[in-house]
């Protein structure tokens, strides 16, 4: 489970300091499909990037199952990361010299797994894994994004607006590959996004506006990728 | 404006190389300059032997030091420009989208000159500071008649103005060329130092842990990174120990001052090196610190690989001096009398290499607590 417990995060110094997240409190279950949902400026990236270990907060506690990473020395969060969390980003981040396979394999190798040439052919990537990523399409170079995060073999998977460079049927793709890659899995998924539609895919919507979490709705009829609107 | 000022100050190792040039070249061309107005009153036999000697002093230092350093200076310049090209790509990949032409972005590169014009003004200006100290060493036994120092404004405009617009020119130039590449090619996250992607194939081959495998693309896909650190641990190499051996073959304050040029040369390439090496690879660590790779596997992967190679430009910065060293005894100073016997100096090159590594390693270990704290968070704002 984790828990964000009162944790302000503030930006800046002097005159310009201002406070991206006020006293946030929330709570996901292990297995969980969580939706952060907001505006551009309202602090869910930050959010996302305080939960997953990537920035710590000025005040306040993450805890996952009661270890507290809010407090952890850099090493300690690099482990931490290392070991529990994938990142599935907009903007891909994939090595732009190295080949498909060496990409994915930079995810598996953090945890000694050989097997993931598996998650390559699930995610149809086969026939593209001596391609570089610059030959690759967006929605082919985000599978890639999907394929390194997944071969870390993660329990929490984060995701910042994966969809968002992506067309309307290459996103519902890839949506859908992440939905049943944890219903197979039973990893918790945690999703930053803007749009209101994919976050009808989740089972907990977080919605955040100004710094603030304004609303959490447990959804008891989550949509599948090709149901939600786009 | 495309390029400020404060980029073309990060070109100070130019500055330093201009600077060093300069100094030595109006040291000796002006002594040059100087010494041929008084050529009529020198008689004796002693006078005109002491005479030809400091004429062929002067030629050689000029074109060894000056030819030396102005390839030096090329290479670091042309080596920047390339870099700042490569890590800018976007930024000027979206001017040429918006419609400006390759020449008027290139234009603004001229301020790369000024990098060149300042180390050489500084240069120009220490050496006539140096002047008094120098005259009178060359002419320490009073053999020559009495040497006045004069202004020779050729030395300015040669030395200093030309110099500076050469390499303003070069930088232009060489920019317009390097931007010659397809918009998409700029926008586009695509590998810098290949115009077409290699095909990898890896099938059937042993595969390798990917830290070893990055190491190794590392290496083989930023090959200007390459040749630059071998190109800056060879000017060490070769600066340091032939600095160290002129202290014998020529005066004191003469290899007091190539020792100094050449440890600024030699530490400002080797430290331009290793910060473009770091640049050029800030975005492979700061996405593999996110994933969960340690410090220690960051190191490995991207910094680690290029000590080999450092020990490569070494090697060869140490035979290239042994020869130049032993031309320059066997040919240039074959005239002169009381030149020692020249023979490969293991001392310097003992203590050269443990300063080299010391260097080596300080500036690593910097750099790679500096990109400790690195996350995808600073290229996301990139």
């Amino acid at each position: 489970m984790i828990e964000a417990k009162n944790i302000n995060k503030f930006y800046g110094n002097g005159d310009s300091k201002f406070q991206v997240l006020k006293n946030i409190n929330l709570t996901i279950k292990n297995g969980d499909f969580a939706v952060i949902l907001g505006a551009s400026g309202s602090g869910k990236s930050t959010l996302l990037n305080v939960l997953s270990g990537l920035e710590r907060p000025d005040s306040g506690e993450v805890l996952y199952d009661s270890a507290n990473i809010a407090v952890f020395s850099d090493n300690e969060l690099t482990k931490f990361r290392k070991n529990n969390i994938g990142f599935i980003f907009q903007q891909y981040f994939l090595l732009p010299n190295l080949n498909v396979r060496k990409n994915i394999k930079m995810g598996a190798d953090l945890v000694g797994n050989t097997e993931y040439t598996a998650i390559i052919e699930a995610l149809g990537l086969g026939e593209k894994m001596q391609k570089t990523p610059n030959e690759l399409s967006g929605g082919e170079q985000q599978r890639v994004s999907i394929a390194r995060a997944l071969a870390k073999q993660p329990q929490v998977l984060f995701l910042d607006e994966p969809t968002g460079a992506l067309d309307e049927q290459t996103g519902r793709q890839v949506l859908n590959y992440i939905a049943q890659l944890q219903a197979e899995n039973g990893f918790t998924v945690i999703m930053v996004t803007h749009n209101h539609n994919i976050a009808n895919m989740a089972n907990t919507i977080i919605s955040m506006n100004s710094g603030r979490v304004s609303d959490i709705t447990q959804n008891q009829t989550p949509l599948n990728a090709y149901e939600i609107g786009w | 404006m495309v390029i400020s000022i404060k980029d073309a100050a990060k070109l100070f190792g130019i500055s330093i190389i201009a600077c060093c040039a300069v100094l030595v070249c109006t040291l000796f061309l002006n002594f040059y300059f100087d010494i041929m107005q008084i050529k009529d009153l020198i008689v004796s036999q002693q006078a005109i032997a002491m005479y030809e000697a400091q004429i062929s002093q002067v030629k050689v230092v000029c074109i060894a030091t000056g030819g030396g350093l102005l390839l030096t200076s090329v290479v670091m310049l042309l080596f920047y420009i390339k870099n700042y090209i490569d890590t800018h790509k976007k930024s000027l990949g979206i001017l040429k989208a918006i419609g400006y032409p390759n020449i008027k972005i290139a234009k603004h590169f001229w301020v790369f000159g000024l990098s060149v014009l300042l180390g050489s003004a500084i240069g120009f200006a220490g050496a006539f500071c140096l002047m008094p100290a120098f005259y009178a060493q060359q002419n320490s036994g009073s053999i020559l008649p009495e040497v006045t120092i004069n202004f020779h404004v050729s030395i300015l405009f040669c030395l200093v103005i030309l110099p500076a617009v050469l390499f303003a020119a070069l930088a232009i130039i060489y920019a317009y060329f390097k931007l010659k590449r397809a918009v998409l090619a700029l926008l586009k996250d695509s590998p810098s130092d290949t115009s077409t992607p290699k095909k990898h194939k890896d099938n059937g081959k042993k595969q390798l842990p990917f830290i070893k495998e990055l190491q190794k693309s590392t290496l083989s896909q930023k090959k200007s990174l390459v040749f630059f650190v071998i190109f800056s641990a060879f000017c060490f190499s070769a600066m340091t120990q032939m600095s160290f051996k002129m202290r014998e073959l020529s005066s004191e304050m003469m290899g007091a001052m190539m020792l100094l040029i050449g440890l600024a040369l030699a530490l400002s390439t080797l430290f331009i090196a290793i910060t473009a090496v770091v640049r050029g690879n800030f975005k492979t660590i700061a996405i593999m610190r996110t994933l969960g790779y340690s410090q220690k596997e960051c190191r490995y992967a991207i910094l680690d690989g290029y000590r080999p190679m450092s020990y490569i430009g070494f090697a060869v910065g140490t035979l290239y001096q042994h020869f130049m060293l032993q031309i320059a005894v066997d040919v240039v100073f074959a005239d002169f009398d009381n030149i020692p016997e020249y023979n490969f100096d293991f001392i310097a090159m003992f203590v050269s290499l443990a300063i080299f590594i010391a260097i080596y390693e300080l500036l690593i270990f910097f750099y790679s607590e500096k990109t400790k704290k690195l996350s995808v968070k600073e290229i996301m704002l990139d």
